[in-house]
């Protein structure tokens, strides 16, 4: 696609409908996005890393080629062809269950997606909300602002991730220490880095060894001593999925914790609709939340983004476009959740929205496997912050590391 | 065409006309039916697509395959009975489906 064409709207004001695009007002930002997946169902770009991609931009041709068992991870597994990407994937996350298809990721996904199902996830709400309350009673004990990426978003993830594996209550400050060198909020450096992450390792190691023994009800369990001889698994298998759901269940949620706030602070009549009735409306402005993205916190964004890519196996026609064997593509949640043809309204900030596509956490085989939880914790943090704290406020600027490819805030200052 | 009948929880009821070989969950997603998330597209992992099947609608159904029996435990809504996975409840031809939608779904 040349990135140079333009579209006309209804109103036949020329959009730019070049992709990807350098940052602009967020109402822009969604103009654009409309605009162009409009025009087409994708584009073909070339990456910083791994060479080219072809980037979804339609809602429906997303879901299509996310449930299409011809799209697959392998080539990038074995390494036979690089990820294209904005960045290098790190190799141990290439070796998990995200990286694998079928039949396989089949096998692993069953193993733990019944420990993270909806029912299990119902279960651990109540003691999600005991925590969060704990977390709110030591902020107010300390004075009447604080800092809600250490003091909040990033405790309630690790707390909840640590009753799911079954790190035992003493040994869970180790474990927040080795495991913030995941994250992307905590800016370590990089002998820093490695070192707790082989400390993680050698920690969950012997956690899976203990579990083999004498097994309790956690998912380290489940998987040590998985049923029958198909489903065993090796601590080789079993430590690259701990490692996941820690770098997706901690980072990722305290991200969208943290953005969720700032949104809400930042559009204070959407934040006075919650507040009208908290707990009715959470679920709504969560998948508000998890769709809008960036557009409600920052003064401008960038057009270009992406989740994990696929490669067609065969020649394949999605949306009248086809992606020929060998080629990769992945898909532009920014741009499918601002698709006016499967989101009215779009540029719209409205945590009521009720019907919402959004694919943020995607669809099909590999949707994210924490859903339920993610879903979960982020109804729980804002409901039980906002309950508590009703006047919460913005007490400085929050500060976000563009560096890092999630663009995590790394400092939320509040006051109440 | 296929009628399949969603009911809400609160009661609310939509009729949509399907398509023969389209499954009840993808029918409700592709036409904005509330309630029926089916987030794995029908692959039997996420239990997002949990309905109640009316008693006199399950004679079209063979009863629900191993896979589906397991992911019916994984629901955030109780199982019963009547519990399915509309995913795996395909249209035919003649045959009109009603559906009743539970309270909590992901």
């Amino acid at each position: 696609m040349s990135p140079t064409e333009t579209s006309t709207t209804p109103t036949d004001q020329v959009v730019d409908t070049s992709y990807p695009f350098a940052a602009v007002p967020p109402q822009d930002a969604v103009q654009r996005y409309v605009a162009i997946s409009a025009e087409r169902p994708m584009t073909r770009m070339t990456m910083p890393i791994g060479g080219d991609v072809w980037v979804i931009h339609r809602n429906a041709a997303a879901r299509d080629m996310l449930s299409d068992p011809r799209f697959v991870r392998k080539p990038f597994r074995t390494g036979e062809r690089a990820v294209p990407y904005f960045v290098e994937f790190p190799d141990f996350l290439k070796s998990t269950i995200q990286f694998e298809d079928p039949p396989h990721h089949t096998k692993l996904r069953k193993l733990v997606q019944k420990s993270i199902s909806p029912k299990r996830v119902r279960a651990m709400r109540e003691s999600a909300v005991e925590f969060a309350n704990e977390l709110i009673d030591a902020m107010v004990a300390k004075g009447n602002s604080a800092n809600l990426v250490n003091d909040y978003a990033v405790a309630l993830p690790i707390q909840m991730l640590s009753n799911l594996l079954g790190v035992p209550p003493e040994d869970r400050p180790k474990f927040q220490k080795w495991s913030a060198a995941t994250l992307a909020v905590a800016n370590m450096p990089e002998d820093e880095v490695v070192q707790n992450m082989t400390e993680l390792f050698m920690y969950l190691t012997a956690l899976i060894e203990d579990r083999r023994k004498n097994p309790r009800e956690d998912l380290l369990s489940d998987l040590a001593n998985a049923p029958d001889k198909d489903d065993s698994l090796t601590d080789g298998e079993i430590l690259p999925i701990a490692m996941i759901l820690i770098v997706a269940g901690f980072d990722n949620t305290a991200n969208f914790i943290c953005s969720g706030v700032l949104s809400l602070l930042k559009n204070p009549d959407q934040l006075a609709v919650l507040l009208e009735d908290v707990d009715a409306v959470a679920p709504t402005a969560v998948e508000e939340i998890l769709r809008n993205g960036r557009m409600a916190i920052y003064d401008t964004v960038a057009g270009g983004g992406g989740l994990v890519p696929f490669v067609a196996t065969e020649d394949v026609e999605i949306d009248g476009q086809v992606i020929a064997e060998g080629e990769a593509v992945l898909v532009d949640p920014a741009s499918v959740n601002h698709d006016a043809v499967a989101v009215a309204d779009p540029g719209t900030f409205d945590v009521r929205r009720k019907d919402n596509p959004h694919l943020t956490l995607s669809y099909g085989l590999h949707h994210c496997l924490g859903a339920p939880l993610a879903r979960m914790e982020m109804q729980v943090a804002i409901s039980e912050l906002f309950k508590r704290l009703p006047d919460l406020r913005l007490a400085g600027e929050a500060v976000v590391d563009d560096d890092n490819l999630t663009q995590p805030i790394t400092v939320l200052p509040v006051t109440w | 065409m296929p009628k399949v009948f969603y009911v809400q929880p609160d009661g609310t009821e939509r009729v949509i006309d399907g398509v023969a070989g389209d499954s009840v969950m993808s029918t409700a997603v592709r036409n904005g039916v509330a309630g029926i998330v089916g987030q794995c597209g029908g692959s039997l992992s996420c239990a997002t697509c949990h309905v109640y099947l009316a008693a006199e609608d399950q004679q079209h159904f063979d009863a629900p395959s191993e896979d589906e029996d397991d992911m019916l435990d994984c629901t955030a809504s109780d199982r019963e009975d009547s519990s399915r996975l509309s995913c795996q409840l395909i249209l035919s031809e003649g045959v009109d489906l009603h559906v009743t939608i539970p309270d909590e779904q992901a």
